[in-house]
């Protein structure tokens, strides 16, 4: 084991260890409540989870950092509420059909204004994903209006009592979705020759691209996995938060700075970080004034990268001379 | 080829000369603007001009932080915001301040605060510096959110009044305009005499290798902090002068976005190149008021696009990709080339007229 490894492993018992003392420290102090905070905790972190996993496997195959990330999670929702609770589709299809458009959408773009771009500096291909996220938020404004919409939960608003706490069927939606999404992507990274390809090039991109991973095509999956774990995760959230046209741009900094935390680059740091970020701020915005909520994220990333820019679970930069 | 283009006038003599034309220009495009009534062009030329002046402020800064040192920032409203908020704060609550000593209060107050930010935030390198930044910009935004007993949280603070100096009140756009411009056009000397010193020959060095830059003497790390202050004074600046503009400021005019854009406006002129910082500003500040006015210059529209409001950021975002597909390197790059291309095209030309006169004797 390096160094390096024993450091991460130490690091990451303090994190754990950090948490579990919030954890347990709200439970004792605040009882049923505290409870009630740390499963709305989970339940965004979920989605936070999947918003960074995007912002990662991006990242980790093009090296650019995608600003539209949050967009693709904000027309999940949207159009889950044209095609089920407007469209009265079945649920599977809405959903399948959601996670399918917007897939197709973020392929479509990776060839029409990524894929071009391959020689440009990385500022220009992120100037152009803002581009893209002020163009979809424009769109999805024109569409779909300014008001929030409901989507229709998938299977009825009755809480479920859990410990004194209660929490709504969706959030058993919310995580047993964010499993299934992580078990397949990390399914594709390690049993596919595809994913494990992408995992070279990420490494090391022209070792893998002497022995036949082309970059192209790692880059047109990256913007495919992204936009489509977006989309589920915005579906999927969207009958517990309102979706609205604007809801993309918070989302997209979440994720990110869940992604920073985990370790960009890292699909498990995505999901740690992810869930650690929900539930310690909304045990924030339980203890502070509520206003001070969105701070907390911003203050760990910040705290993350002065620290340890590279994350819990991401592997220090190479220093290129 | 290599010739032609060695007897091309060299950059730094062409900086000032472009910096003197720019100048007369700018300062007569009032007397010009008198010239098309309002309702031909449907925009008032002057006071976009004002805005575009004030965001020229901070992308000038920037560009020497972004394009020159090489150092990302995605935070610059929030120095925007607390040039704004200082200047606001001392002369709505001390009856009587003087505004031009609020404008210098937030220039240095947001310098200072850059200082400060700074030191630990530059030692972080690429996109951890670009997280960092924006991760500040939003702390800050929160702040004059939720600051209420200092910044009035959302609402803001009213009543801000006009800028005056020396006795004299500057509260049209018409006289704004001028006092910004100087201080732009300032700035811009300040800037081109920064890129041909030590400093802006180091800071080169610093953004093609930040080792090597090191190995051969350059103070990397005191660099970045000088250059980061210097460009977080200039957004103070900008901020200042825009709430004395705007005669009102909340927290709106500082968010992410507005960050965003100013980044947009540095990479969109051409990230490196003094004047393309500027051009950035021009089209970017233009573009939503155009877009505003399409309407009324093609009456023939289709009603579903009478509302400008509708699609207004729909092609605003298209015209960001294309502009950004393009001309990857900045409209100024592509100007120049231009330039470049005419001028060598034209020596040709002319080179193969003499040829052909001296074949013919």
């Amino acid at each position: 084991m390096r160094m390096g490894d024993r450091n991460q492993v130490r690091l990451l018992w303090g994190a754990a260890a950090l948490v579990a003392v919030v954890v347990v420290f709200t439970l004792i102090y605040k009882g049923s409540t505290g409870l009630q905070w740390i499963l709305s905790g989970l339940t965004v972190g979920s989605i936070y989870a999947l918003v960074a996993m995007g912002f990662s496997v991006i990242y980790s195959s093009t090296r650019v950092i995608n600003f539209a990330q949050g967009e693709f999670t904000m027309l999940g929702g949207m159009m889950m509420f044209t095609l089920c609770t407007r469209g009265g589709l079945p649920l599977w299809l809405g959903f399948l059909l959601t996670v399918g458009i917007v897939t197709l959408l973020g392929a479509g773009f990776e060839r029409a204004a990524i894929h071009p771009l391959k020689d440009q500096s990385v500022i220009t291909v992120i100037i152009v994903t803002i581009g893209l996220a002020i163009f979809i938020r424009a769109l999805a404004k024109w569409i779909w209006g300014t008001d929030p919409v409901k989507v229709a939960s998938f299977t009825g608003d009755k809480p479920l009592r859990f410990f004194g706490a209660s929490i709504v069927p969706q959030s058993l939606w919310v995580f047993g979705l964010t499993l299934i999404a992580v078990v397949l992507v990390f399914a594709f990274f390690n049993r596919t020759l595809l994913g494990k390809g992408m995992r070279a090039a990420a490494d090391n991109p022209d070792a893998a691209s002497l022995v036949g991973v082309s970059a192209s095509t790692s880059s047109l999956v990256a913007w495919s996995i992204a936009a489509a774990v977006g989309a589920a995760a915005g579906a999927v959230i969207a009958p517990i938060n309102f979706a609205a046209y604007d809801a993309g741009a918070m989302l997209g900094l979440k994720g990110f700075s869940a992604a920073v935390l985990g370790g960009l680059g890292s699909a498990p740091g995505a999901v740690v970080g992810g869930l650690m970020l929900g539930v310690l701020e909304m045990i924030t915005a339980g203890f502070a004034p509520s206003g001070y909520k969105d701070a907390v994220a911003f203050l760990i990333l910040i705290l993350v990268l002065l620290i340890r820019p590279q994350g819990l679970l991401g592997k220090p930069a190479d220093v290129k001379v | 080829m290599d010739k032609q283009l060695a007897r091309l006038p060299d950059a730094e003599s062409r900086n000032y000369r472009t910096l003197a034309i720019s100048t007369a220009f700018i300062l007569l495009i009032p007397v010009w603007a008198r010239f098309i009534p309002g309702d031909v062009l449907h925009i008032d030329i002057v006071n976009v001009m004002v805005l575009a002046g004030i965001y020229a402020c901070v992308v000038v800064g920037l560009n020497l932080l972004v394009g020159y040192a090489g150092q990302i920032s995605l935070g610059h409203a929030a120095f925007f915001g607390i040039g704004a908020y200082t200047t606001a704060i001392l002369c709505t609550r001390i009856h009587g301040f003087p505004t031009w000593l609020g404008v210098l209060a937030g220039t240095a107050l947001s310098g200072a605060i850059g200082w400060l930010v700074g030191k630990p935030v530059l030692r972080l390198k690429g996109h951890y510096l670009a997280m960092a930044t924006l991760g500040l910009g939003e702390i800050a935004f929160i702040l004059f959110q939720q600051l209420k007993w200092l910044t009035g949280g959302t609402v803001g603070i009213l009543n801000i009044p006009p800028l005056s100096m020396f006795g004299l009140k500057f509260d049209t756009d018409l006289k704004l305009y001028f006092v910004v411009w100087i201080i732009v056009m300032a700035l811009m000397l300040l800037s081109i005499n920064l890129i041909r010193s030590r400093v802006g020959r180091g800071l080169r060095a610093l953004h093609s290798s930040e080792v090597a830059a090191d190995a051969m003497g350059v103070n990397t790390s005191t660099y970045k902090v000088q250059v980061f202050v210097l460009s977080a004074a200039f957004a103070g600046l900008g901020g200042a002068l825009f709430a004395h503009f705007q005669k009102y400021v909340n927290p709106e005019s500082f968010v992410l976005a507005i960050s965003i854009m100013f980044i947009t406006m540095v990479v969109v002129g051409g990230m490196g190149n003094i004047w393309g910082g500027l051009i950035g500003v021009l089209l970017l500040t233009f573009l939503p008021p155009v877009i505003q006015a399409l309407p009324q210059w093609l009456p023939g529209l289709p009603s579903g696009l009478q509302n400008f409001s509708n699609y207004e950021l729909v092609l605003y975002g298209l015209l960001l990709i294309l502009f950004m597909m393009f001309l990857p390197k900045g409209v100024a790059d592509g100007l120049g080339r231009a330039a470049d291309f005419t001028e060598v095209r034209a020596r040709r030309l002319g080179d193969r007229r003499k040829a052909k006169r001296l074949e013919g004797r």
